[in-house]
């Protein structure tokens, strides 16, 4: 029989002090903290745990910029392999910055990206005390990417089983999360009156749990759902709920899709200057994140806008924008189907409305 | 609004308070740690505990799962230490051998049931 003992290096920060920490990691750039690991307490559990926390609250913020400081952090963990905390802390770390990566990566709609850290996470996570709990948070964002990726059928069937590991946990704002896949998947069946349902119940128990993210992002998705029912008091009515939400907890990801909302809804009350101007706004916020997938649907969504308006030179333009982005992406092969028509239509200048749509609302329903 | 995910320090300072007499007595009584090394244990276990606590999954955990954590991570502290003291070797405590033959999970799923008995 053999074993070791793990012992911590040196006597660990207070909380406060790891927090302060990772202030300082998180200043200090990329190139010069190897050389300074030391005197910024990276390999200190409390200040890795303090910059675990902040990444995952500012991942709707910048995804971009976390993706790119989780990747740091799980690389300084993971080679040369350091000594990091007692018992399993290296492994939950490891685990941790993979996840935050892996979802920064699903935002940033880079899919192959996001499943290797997903697979890199588990990794991390089998090692934990708490395994079951931090695998579970690991199949939430599995299935999230299933649905970004349109796997809808496979969604609603995991979905109830991940709700029950949840509830098994005590974990009731991991459960409302999973709901939210199965209002998601609403829209994809192109059922946005069941999607209000399901989103008015949400908000209601986010209210309850006192969830103030799950609350704001409720709301956005019942924008998304009202506008495409046309509803415009309730649409408004959320989008006034949401907007305030979303600015104190600085979600940008979702200020976008607000905006997005709204112009869904403008469409359907036919205005559609105005919806332009709406879509453009979202893909301003969209753009400014690095959510390029998002930038290119509605690149699609303005083009098919703007065929409407008879402006087909303006509408070809835009989805010459958006092509080489989403080609780019690697779809789902319903989605590689519509744009190969995309790309013939507009190689014959004369767009193939049918085969436009069906490749924007294969991004636009996702959205939701 | 408070955020859901966030607990309490005294309510995780309870929880370990709680489970620190059945924690010193499966140290020493279990895996043969002197009293003064189960009590570095015991420190150790605490400054862990609280940060487990501060974890992206744990937040809203139940003080249950979070006891069987700590006494897990208890566990795996003894067997580990008492093995490294063994360098290798058998112990001529036969005891001592059947509970470093164990699993840490299993031995600290038995002493959650023995705590939650001695409490109801």
């Amino acid at each position: 029989m053999t074993g070791t003992v793990l012992t911590f290096p040196y006597r660990p920060l207070s909380t406060d002090a790891g927090v302060k920490a990772a202030e300082r990691v998180l200043a200090t750039p990329f190139d010069q903290r190897l050389a300074k690991a030391r005197s910024l307490h990276l390999e200190d559990p409390e200040t890795l745990l303090a910059l675990c926390g902040i990444l995952r609250d500012r991942v709707t913020s910048s995804p971009s910029a976390i993706r790119d400081e989780a990747e740091f952090l799980y690389r300084f963990i993971e080679s040369p392999k350091r000594p990091i905390g007692l018992f399993d802390e290296r492994d939950y770390f490891l685990g941790e910055t993979a996840l935050i990566a892996g979802a920064a990566c699903r935002y940033l709609s880079d899919r192959e990206e996001s499943w290797v850290w997903f697979e890199r996470a588990e990794a991390g996570f089998r090692h934990t005390m708490n395994a079951v709990g931090e695998l579970s948070r690991l199949a939430y964002q599995r299935l999230a990417e299933r649905l970004e990726e349109r796997q809808i059928d496979v969604v609603l069937e995991l979905v109830p089983s991940l709700i029950e590991s949840f509830q098994k946990m005590g974990m009731p704002e991991d459960v409302l999360k999973c709901r939210f896949l199965a209002g998601l998947a609403l829209f994809e069946r192109d059922d946005p009156a069941g999607a209000v349902r399901v989103f008015n119940e949400i908000c209601h128990e986010a209210e309850e749990l006192g969830s103030e993210r799950l609350l704001a992002e409720a709301y956005v998705n019942l924008i998304h759902a009202h506008g495409m029912l046309g509803e415009a008091a309730p649409a408004i009515e959320a989008s006034r709920r949401a907007i305030p939400l979303l600015q104190q907890l600085d979600n940008r990801v979702s200020l976008g899709k607000v905006h997005w909302g709204l112009a869904t809804l403008l469409r359907e009350e036919g205005q559609l200057s105005a919806a332009v101007d709406a879509y453009r706004k979202a893909q301003e916020d969209f753009e400014a994140l690095g959510m390029r997938a998002d930038v290119a649907a509605l690149n699609l969504v303005v083009a098919d806008l703007l065929l409407e308006q008879g402006q087909d030179r303006e509408a070809l333009h835009e989805i010459s924008e958006a092509l080489p982005v989403i080609a780019e992406l690697k779809m789902a092969p319903e989605g590689m189907a519509a744009l190969s028509l995309v790309r013939e239509s507009v190689r014959r200048q004369e767009v193939n409305r049918q085969a436009l749509r069906e490749l924007h609302g294969y991004f636009q329903e996702l959205q939701a | 609004m408070e955020k859901p995910s966030s607990r309490r320090p005294d309510e995780v300072e309870s929880v370990f308070s709680r489970a620190l007499t059945v924690i010193h007595s499966a140290l020493v009584s279990y895996y043969r740690l002197t009293d003064e090394e189960a009590r570095g244990a015991e420190e150790d276990l605490f400054i862990w505990f609280q940060r487990l606590a501060r974890r992206g999954g744990a937040g809203q955990m139940p003080v249950k799962l979070l006891r069987i954590s700590l006494l897990s991570a208890a566990c795996q502290y003894g067997r580990s230490f008492q093995l490294w003291k063994l360098g290798g070797e058998q112990s001529p405590d036969s005891n001592l051998n059947d509970i470093l033959a164990r699993e840490p999970d299993d031995v600290a799923t038995d002493i959650d049931r023995r705590f939650e008995e001695e409490r109801s």
